[in-house]
């Protein structure tokens, strides 16, 4: 019953090509193959282009033979076989992000800086052993910045580091503060931008040194800088 | 959803049950390899003062690799349409391609490993070089069992012909030999390709 | 030459000392008479024929529990041994059997506590939950069989093949892994564990986790594609749920587990440096891959359990699952998130506050569909006309023990606690209550509930609720204090402490809370014997002694072999409540069907992989050569068989049932209670004495 001697035919079902597939998938195969190749022989890109580029080309040539070599999404409902693809393609970005993002942070943990110093660092600690490490410790002097209409009052500061900068408003205008010059966006103290409105003001630790400015995000918006020695 | 059907209907959905089970099977061997790849990832430049890809690679003989593979996915693909033809002969023209390509590669593989470890850059030298042979080395082991799995059917449709049971496992082997030349996209990308960024 | 035969194999690793004597007395010898035993009494042919070589998942789930229930005897010791020495040992007390401290060398402590986690995960937990899984689910979807029973009895014997690994060292080698459960590097390279003993531990998981694969892609294809007509995803029984979401997470993580092997194998068998101390190795990178697998591994053992607690909890409420929906979302919630979390297992390895904080973020959102499931069960209980059975019992003792341990899983995610606690006694609390509690409570539930649909006859009642309760007050007696050591700061896998720590007196309660537990199991033995013995009193003449819900109590119990003569069309979510109310089963008409031949393959297979393992071990390479291309034939010579299946018609199914229904006509019983403890001593001693008895009266003295 089981063993036919001639050959069986198996109608063409959907999900099963033809040459055509075969053909079309094998050239675009070709073609994302030697692309990157290519690139990466003459050097054609700087480093992450180049490698946001072979690895886009990689995951395209997959896409291309799923398609027409596996003939992935031509099965019946329910689409069991994409979703099992589909799922294991997203355990596969979790393993490798993941293991990468784990693994790098590990070994800045592990590399040559001095142990007390990265802990420091990490943990803001303040002082260790007496000596003050150079994080703040929240004893510094406040210094206010009020906003009323299109002007900050004073418009330059002066502080000295880990003192405190309080910004607020004095209209009824909820305003976003970017750091750095217009064109060119900075990020201070972690943030890139702090919000002031006339619930809520701001306030900043000045731990970083240097003459910093900072700019409404709306064009018609105040300008001030401060300036944070030690 | 299957209740009891004459064997026709059974045996359809025997083989659909069958693919779909050799599928799942597919993406546990996709994680195995993934693990491999994230290892390569995470100790690829642990090379412990050794030669790194880039000074040990031969980008060209890669390429060959990547081609030759491509073009037996490409036959063993050819062959499966003449399998639902129901043409033995060209079965066995298309499949013997694939497995003519196939060795081919295994052959370029095998020549590439033993000049490393000629010139003495062994898995044993550094981390970089365990995760580069464990990571070819295992998609080579797979393209082996591979090439003996389909020299084995290739005899039975030679010697039987070709019947339901064959053109079913041809299948199953054609979505191996497929999903094989997949994941060795990624090695060419991400073991030899990187090496040179 | 001998060299070449027996690779490292020498004199030596034979037992010589008082543990490897008596492991292998215990755990080969003994087992070994009992199957002799067996075969004397019921012949190899039986043996071989109706059990060895079953491809009926319900056959094979009985082995699975036999097998199972074997380990948690040996792992149960293993506790009682770790509870003895930390009792024993507190500052500078005499040391016995040769020991500096208490009665266990350090090194032979650490081999104990290895084992016993090995043990109870790998070989109790799964061995339960898979004999759970093959028996139940085909029957409550509707199916005869599992999608491949060749894959099932494969993995049943590579499950067996890495049970016999770990039980053998005993025999051959005498020593175990002495790193932990989880071998972490670089303690277990070759440079800090150069006997065999991680060699084996590598092996029986190796295998077993081969098989587990093999089995949970088997449950997969089965759940998707044999439901019964009409039975939808979202119509399924609870217990099918957790199976499936289960073994999506098998699928998914223990691949990873078994590439991780490999490398580890490859450092220490081929010299490679995945992770060793030197050239260029990365022994943190083990760390995260094991865990990887490791955190979803816990998930996967508790799912299912989840599955039992909420056929129980509707059963005996006599009310369907509260909110179907939320349960169901809550299985599924827990399965994808229980990916995201595995760093939480190695906070102070040292990845810095952003990691470890996205890591505890999702900690503790796994807490979320968590106790969705938990308010589930709550709300299916209120209103619900609740009947006390043992499995109910279970059932509370978890809410209660879970929910603590799964309380200190919360306040383990939070990293800076974590610092504080991490592998300290409170943690060793943490995930024994959530494991007892839940996996062990749940399988414990489960058997006593489906007890009578495997074997025909219900368990006795009075003696587990003793067992239950010997359980619940011994869990709360050792692990309660073993919550307040660990802040206290007692560590995990202490050998000996200090005596001005004052921990000795909780380490006694440890011990005793320890051996009241063991008395429950005692019971629980003992429940089951008694059973036998009354069995024509408890036995179940309908299939549905609860008056259950879903599908599996439509049939008689124990089912025939092919489950169902007719598959039923089903309609609803607790389809066999529907099919009661609407006045029984519908007749359709008996048809042929196609059932799988008993195959050996299995057994071959797995005898060849366990050849290739033992080589492994033992550097014998011709064996690992034979052992491999042993594999490779068996399973070219199975899949090359087209002849598996033979046809089962019609009339024979007409005329099986016809029989069946002479037989399942009522006896006359005698009335009266289960048996209590007191009753079963008396039957017990009386027995023993005629035994003795006997044998006087035959030797004429």
């Amino acid at each position: 019953m089981n063993n036919v001697s001639h050959p069986a035919k198996i109608e063409s079902r959907p999900g099963h090509g033809s040459v055509t597939s075969y053909v079309i998938g094998f050239l675009l195969s070709l073609i994302f193959t030697l692309i990157p190749y290519s690139l990466v022989i003459h050097q054609s890109l700087d480093k992450n282009a180049l490698l946001a580029t072979i690895l886009g080309f990689a995951l395209l040539q997959m896409v291309v033979q799923m398609i027409f070599f596996l003939h992935l999404g031509r099965e019946k409902k329910p689409h069991w076989n994409l979703f099992f693809l589909v799922s294991t393609i997203g355990i596969i970005l979790l393993v490798m992000v993941g293991s990468l993002w784990i693994m790098s942070h590990l070994s800045h943990g592990m590399s040559s800086m001095n142990v007390t110093d990265k802990i420091v660092t990490g943990e803001a600690i303040y002082q260790v052993n007496g000596v003050q490490v150079g994080t703040c410790s929240g004893n510094g002097t406040n210094h206010r910045i009020v906003l009323l209409g299109n002007v900050p009052t004073p418009r330059h500061t002066d502080a000295q580091i880990c003192d405190t900068l309080t910004i607020m408003t004095q209209d009824n205008v909820t305003r976003a503060l970017m750091f750095g010059p217009r064109a060119k966006a900075e990020t201070y103290a972690g943030e890139t931008s702090v919000s002031v409105s006339p619930k809520q003001s701001a306030v900043i630790t000045l731990t970083q040194l240097g003459t910093h400015t900072f700019h409404d995000r709306k064009v018609n918006g105040p300008t001030g800088d401060f300036t944070v020695t030690r | 959803m299957e209740a009891d059907h004459e064997l026709g209907g059974h045996e359809a959905a025997s083989d659909d049950r069958v693919g779909f089970g050799f599928w799942v099977y597919l993406m546990t061997d996709l994680l195995m390899f993934t693990v491999l790849f994230a290892t390569f990832a995470v100790l690829r430049n642990n090379t412990f003062g050794g030669p790194t890809g880039r000074e040990l690679f031969s980008l060209p003989a890669a390429l060959s690799e990547t081609l030759i593979l491509l073009t037996s996915s490409f036959t063993a693909g050819l062959g499966m349409l003449a399998a639902r033809r129901g043409s033995k002969n060209q079965v066995l023209t298309w499949f013997g391609v694939t497995y003519l390509l196939g060795i081919a590669f295994l052959a370029l593989e095998l020549r590439e490993f033993t000049a490393f470890i000629h010139e003495g850059h062994t898995w044993h030298s550094n981390a970089s070089l365990s995760s580069f042979f464990t990571l070819v080395g295992a998609h080579g082991l797979h393209i082996t069992l591979g090439l003996l799995w389909m020299g084995i059917t290739l005899v039975f449709i030679w010697v039987r012909g070709l019947d339901s049971h064959l053109i079913r496992k041809l299948t199953l082997l054609s979505l191996f030999w497929h999903f094989l030349d997949i994941v060795w996209i990624f090695i060419f990308t991400v073991v030899y390709l990187m090496a040179f960024v | 030459m001998r060299e070449f035969l027996l690779g490292r194999l020498n004199a030596h690793a034979l037992p010589h000392e008082w543990f490897t004597i008596g492991g292998t007395i215990g755990f080969i010898l003994l087992p070994l008479l009992a199957l002799a035993v067996l075969v004397r009494i019921k012949g190899w042919k039986w043996l071989w024929g109706e059990w060895l070589t079953s491809v009926d998942p319900k056959r094979i789930g009985i082995m699975y529990f036999i097998v199972a229930g074997f380990m948690l005897i040996r792992g149960g010791m293993d506790a009682i041994m770790i509870w003895l020495q930390q009792a024993l040992t507190a500052g500078n007390a005499h040391g016995y059997l040769g020991a500096t401290h208490g009665y266990l060398s350090a090194d032979h402590f650490q081999q104990i506590f290895t084992a016993h986690g090995n043990i109870m995960v790998f070989f109790v937990a799964m061995g339960f939950i898979f004999g759970l899984i093959n028996f139940i689910v085909p029957l409550q979807i509707g199916a005869r069989d599992l999608a491949s029973p060749f894959l099932n009895t494969l993995g049943f014997w590579l499950y067996v093949g890495g049970v016999v690994m770990v039980n053998m060292f005993f025999g051959i080698g005498g020593e175990y892994a002495a790193t932990g459960w989880l071998a972490v590097a670089p303690l277990s390279e070759t440079q800090f564990s150069p006997g065999v003993g991680v060699d084996y531990w590598i092996w029986s998981l190796q295998i077993s986790g081969i098989g587990t694969t093999i089995g949970g892609i088997n449950f997969i294809m089965t759940i998707l594609k044999m439901r019964a007509p009409g039975m939808s995803l979202w119509k399924m029984p609870m217990f099918t749920w957790g199976s499936l979401c289960s073994m999506l997470m098998v699928v998914t993580v223990f691949p990873l587990l078994t590439a991780t092997l490999f490398l580890i194998f490859f450092d220490r068998y081929l010299g490679m440096h995945f992770f060793t101390t030197n050239l260029g190795g990365n022994a943190m990178m083990y760390t995260n891959l094991i865990w990887m697998w490791g955190h979803p591994e816990v998930y996967i053992l508790i799912l299912p359990a989840f599955g039992v607690f909420s056929e129980v909890v509707a059963t005996f409420s006599r009310k369907s699952i509260a909110s179907y929906t939320s349960q169901v979302l809550g299985m599924i919630g827990v399965t994808v998130f229980a990916l995201s979390v595995w760093l939480h297992h190695f906070f102070t390895m040292g990845a810095g506050a952003d990691v470890n904080a996205f890591f505890g973020v999702m900690t503790m959102v796994i807490a979320i569909p968590t106790s969705v499931l938990v308010f589930g069960w709550i709300a299916t209980m209120y209103k619900g006309r609740i009947r006390y059975t043992v499995p109910m019992l279970w059932f509370l003792g978890f809410i209660g023990i879970f929910t603590i341990g799964g309380m200190s899983g919360v306040l383990l995610a939070v990293p800076p606690a974590d610092f504080q606690l991490h592998n300290s006694l409170f943690l060793v609390a943490h995930f024994h209550s959530t494991v007892i509690g839940g996996v062990l409570f749940g399988v414990f539930a489960g058997l006593n509930y489906w007890f009578p649909k495997f074997a025909g006859f219900r368990l006795n009642e009075r003696i587990g609720r003793s067992a239950f309760w010997c359980w619940i007050v011994g869990f709360c007696l050792s692990f309660i204090p073993m919550y307040i050591l660990g802040i206290m700061g007692a560590t995990r896998r202490l050998d000996h402490y200090d005596a001005s720590t004052g921990w000795q007196p909780f380490y006694i309660l440890m011990l005793i809370g320890g051996l009241v537990i063991a008395t429950g199991v005692a019971l629980q033995v003992i429940q089951i014997i008694a059973s036998v013995i009354q069995r024509r009193q408890l036995a179940d003449f309908t299939g549905d002694p609860w008056d259950g819900r879903t599908l599996e109590w439509a049939t008689i119990s124990p089912p025939p072999s092919y489950n169902f003569a007719v598959i039923p069309n089903v309609t609803t979510r607790d389809a066999f409540q529907e099919f009661k109310e609407r006045g029984g089963l519908p007749q359709a008409k008996y048809k042929d069907i196609r059932v799988p031949y008993n195959t050996a393959s299995g057994i071959y297979i797995a005898a060849f992989a366990f050849a290739a393992s033992f080589a492994f071990v033992w550097h014998i390479i011709w064996l690992a050569v034979a052992g491999i291309l042993g594999v490779i034939i068996c399973v070219i010579v199975r899949t090359f068989n087209d002849n598996i299946e033979y046809t089962l018609t019609a009339a024979e199914i007409e005329n099986a049932e016809r029989s069946r229904k002479k037989h399942i006509l009522p006896k006359k019983t005698e009335e009266g209670e289960d048996m209590s403890l007191w009753e079963f001593i008396k039957i017990a001693v009386t027995w023993g004495l005629g035994f003795v008895g006997l044998k006087r009266r035959v030797h004429g003295s």
